[in-house]
């Protein structure tokens, strides 16, 4: 026998009470009935199965209220429910007046003219909404949209049907800001801009929520919009490419740029019992730079990096007092930046620049840019774009094929570039690249040419990372940000 | 005396919504579970029976200033309606089956259609009236067919306060039922 649930129960009970005289049976008696098929009474339960749907009961209410509203069409409009009515100022209220009409079937209640034939006041009715409005009195500072380049307040416009109402207001000339759907809080709804400027939300009720109801989709979205929004796969502080200065004497290097450039020391840790520097951090300006003391393994990357500071000419001076040696003094350069550069006792080339007034090549470089000198740039170019989906966004080439500058985009990154000649010939550096998935980049880069240094793995400082080698020398430490650990 | 009142105000309902048909509504909320009852005593499928409630309505609504009081309950006229519409989705349903049509449903009820019908009805109006989480828990407990746990889940509460809902509206649905099997005696014994 089935087990018989709190429900089944239930119908019993009832059902005894609820016999009639005529039909009195016992709960056995029923039970054996219906086992027959013919019940004397009818269940509750059966009863409870076919009830009406609320929202069904609604929705039907709502549709013989709108059939009854078209019955009473040609009778007077409805009365006005609302106690604060906008007064719209146009530009060309008669203009405006037409189109209402047309777009949300307005009915025009009073029209008063001015002797200069402007519209002095006017008042329409849309399904029971009082609207009033005037053309624009510049005069005494009543503006429209127009002369305002636009209105700050949105019309609420509460409809029997926005479904038949937005395409005749789009047909009469509105334009669709929103298209009408199904909001969480029981309408469907739009948002319109007119002719003249004004936003029109326009509604139909079309589900009663309750408070909790209402909030529970909230959450319910809420929840759905975070799974859905890109995870947060840069280490915080960090941008999607960080130079990582493998070099002799970080300690001395870290002073360095703490007098030259400003630079903050975030974090440092040493091999144990020396002053071997495995790894350390450093802030400059908006971005962050790596580093650690070379050995055999690693050995020694120096990075030429693109900074920008302020002032250019106190920044060169500072870094040479500091002990860096001159590689070009401070000059205006042809292509819009006012710059020099030195290399440190590490070996680092730093080109120092502040973009001049109206600079547009550099002007959304962050303070912290990596630069290389490959022989070849369209190669590196194309290794990029394929290993790490990079973007080119610049190219300064010669009429002879050479390329002076290029810049290309890595995730929020740029990397800039200018093929090899003079003392600026083609040196591997060592980066540090954030990317969403740090397994797929890995392989990709692969596929792409690079070698690999070590294979991808989870970190114990919160990211999961591989190295790969690049076909120019370059190491990438390719990563996904996994979880903050405390330092 | 009851049964006379509710006569005289039913009559003032047709009445008003024979002159403004924005009225029609009263009437809709007055019967709109007799006629739901009657006909999901019939029709087996939801959607049919929602169909056909929409109907009988819209009928109604449309052919009312043609409407004639007779003495009879302004219910007997939405049932003949109602019976119009179900005979007409027993036809249809036989034609798509290829089996023949049962015979219209008739609406001269012997009295123990009609208690049914009302008994229905009752237990429908009973449910509306139910505070809405209650009334929410009932309507996907059986009407919906959800369990326990997938209502818990659609309403973000825990199955005990499900449960606890659920047995709060069966408590107040015994309460009604009983008021209602008790009203009904008192007036055929009055």
């Amino acid at each position: 026998m089935a087990k018989q649930t709190p429900a089944a129960k239930f119908n019993r009970a009832l059902d005894r009470q609820l016999s009639t005289p005529k039909a009195l049976v016992t709960a056995v008696e029923f039970e054996e009935l219906r086992a027959t098929g013919t019940t004397p009474v009818p269940s509750f339960t059966d009863a409870l199965r076919d009830m009406p749907r609320e929202r069904f009961k609604e929705r039907l209410r709502r549709n013989l209220e709108r059939r009854a509203k078209m019955a009473t069409s040609t009778q007077a409009a409805p009365e006005v429910r609302a106690t604060a009515t906008p007064y719209l100022s146009v530009r060309n209220a008669a203009a405006a007046l037409e189109f209402y009409k047309k777009a949300f079937g307005a009915i025009e209640v009073t029209r008063l003219m001015q002797p200069d034939g402007r519209v002095g006041h006017a008042q329409i009715d849309i399904e029971g909404a009082r609207i009033m409005l005037a053309d624009e009195f510049p005069e005494f500072g009543f503006r429209s949209p127009e002369s305002l380049g636009g209105s700050p307040v949105h019309i609420q416009l509460d409809v029997k049907d926005v479904d038949a109402m937005a395409p005749r207001a789009v047909a009469a000339g509105a334009t669709v800001l929103r298209p009408v759907e199904d909001q969480f809080y029981g309408a469907r709804s739009g948002q319109f801009r007119d002719p003249f400027g004004f936003i029109w939300s326009i509604s139909t009720h079309n589900e009663t929520l309750s408070t909790e109801e209402m909030q529970h989709r909230i959450d319910e979205m809420a929840k759905n919009e975070a799974a859905a929004l890109p995870r947060k796969y840069i280490r915080e502080g960090f941008h999607s490419i960080t130079p990582y200065l493998v070099v002799p004497r970080v300690a001395q290097l870290i002073e360095f740029l703490e007098g030259a450039f400003g630079a903050e020391e975030r974090f440092r840790v040493n091999r144990p019992g020396t002053q071997v520097i495995m790894h350390a951090e450093v802030k400059i300006g908006d971005s962050m730079i790596e580093m650690a003391d070379a050995n055999e393994q690693f050995p020694p990357t120096p990075a030429t990096i693109i900074l920008r500071v302020d002032d250019v000419d106190a920044a060169f001076l500072r870094a040479t007092d500091a002990g860096a040696t001159v590689l070009q003094p401070v000059a205006d350069q042809d292509y819009g930046v006012r710059s020099a550069t030195v290399v440190d006792a590490s070996g680092n080339r730093w080109n120092i620049f502040t973009p001049n007034e109206g600079d547009v090549i550099f002007k959304d470089f962050r303070s912290v840019t990596p630069h290389f000198n490959p022989m070849r740039a369209p190669a590196m170019i194309e290794f990029l774009q394929k290993a790490f989906g990079a973007e080119e966004i610049y190219r300064a080439q010669s009429p002879d094929g050479v390329v002076h500058h290029a810049q290309v985009r890595i995730g929020d990154s740029v990397i800039g570039m200018g093929e090899a000649h003079g003392p600026y010939q083609p040196a591997p550096a060592t980066l540090h690249l954030y990317v969403p998935d740090a397994d797929a980049s890995y392989d990709r880069a692969l596929r792409a040419g690079a070698t690999s240094i070590q294979p991808v793995a989870e970190q114990p400082y919160g990211d999961r990372s591989g190295g790969v080698r690049d076909p120019y020398g370059n190491r990438w430490f390719i990563a996904t940000h996994i979880r903050d650990v405390a330092v | 005396m009851k049964a006379r009142a509710n006569d005289i105000e039913e009559r003032l309902l047709v009445e008003a919504a024979q002159k403004d048909p924005a009225r029609f509504t009263d009437l809709y909320e007055a019967n709109f579970e007799r006629v739901y009852a009657f006909v999901s005593r019939r029709v087996h499928a939801r959607a049919d029976v929602e169909d056909i409630t929409a109907e009988v309505f819209q009928h109604a609504l449309e052919n009312l200033p043609r409407f004639e009081w007779r003495g009879v309950p302004f219910v007997a006229w939405l049932y003949r309606i109602a019976a119009n519409g179900v005979a007409d989705r027993w036809q249809y349903l036989a034609r798509e089956s290829g089996r023949a049509a049962k015979e219209a449903p008739s609406v001269d009820f012997d009295h123990e259609e009609i208690e049914r019908t009302e008994r229905r009805a009752q237990i429908f109006g009973d449910v509306a009236k139910l505070p809405a989480e209650q009334r929410r828990v009932i309507e996907m407990r059986f009407a919906e067919d959800k369990s326990i746990a997938e209502i818990a889940k659609a309403l973000g509460k825990s199955s005990g306060a499900v449960k606890q809902l659920q047995h709060r509206a069966y408590t107040k649905l015994r309460e009604q039922a009983l008021k209602g099997l008790a009203g009904r005696a008192g007036g055929r014994n009055g």
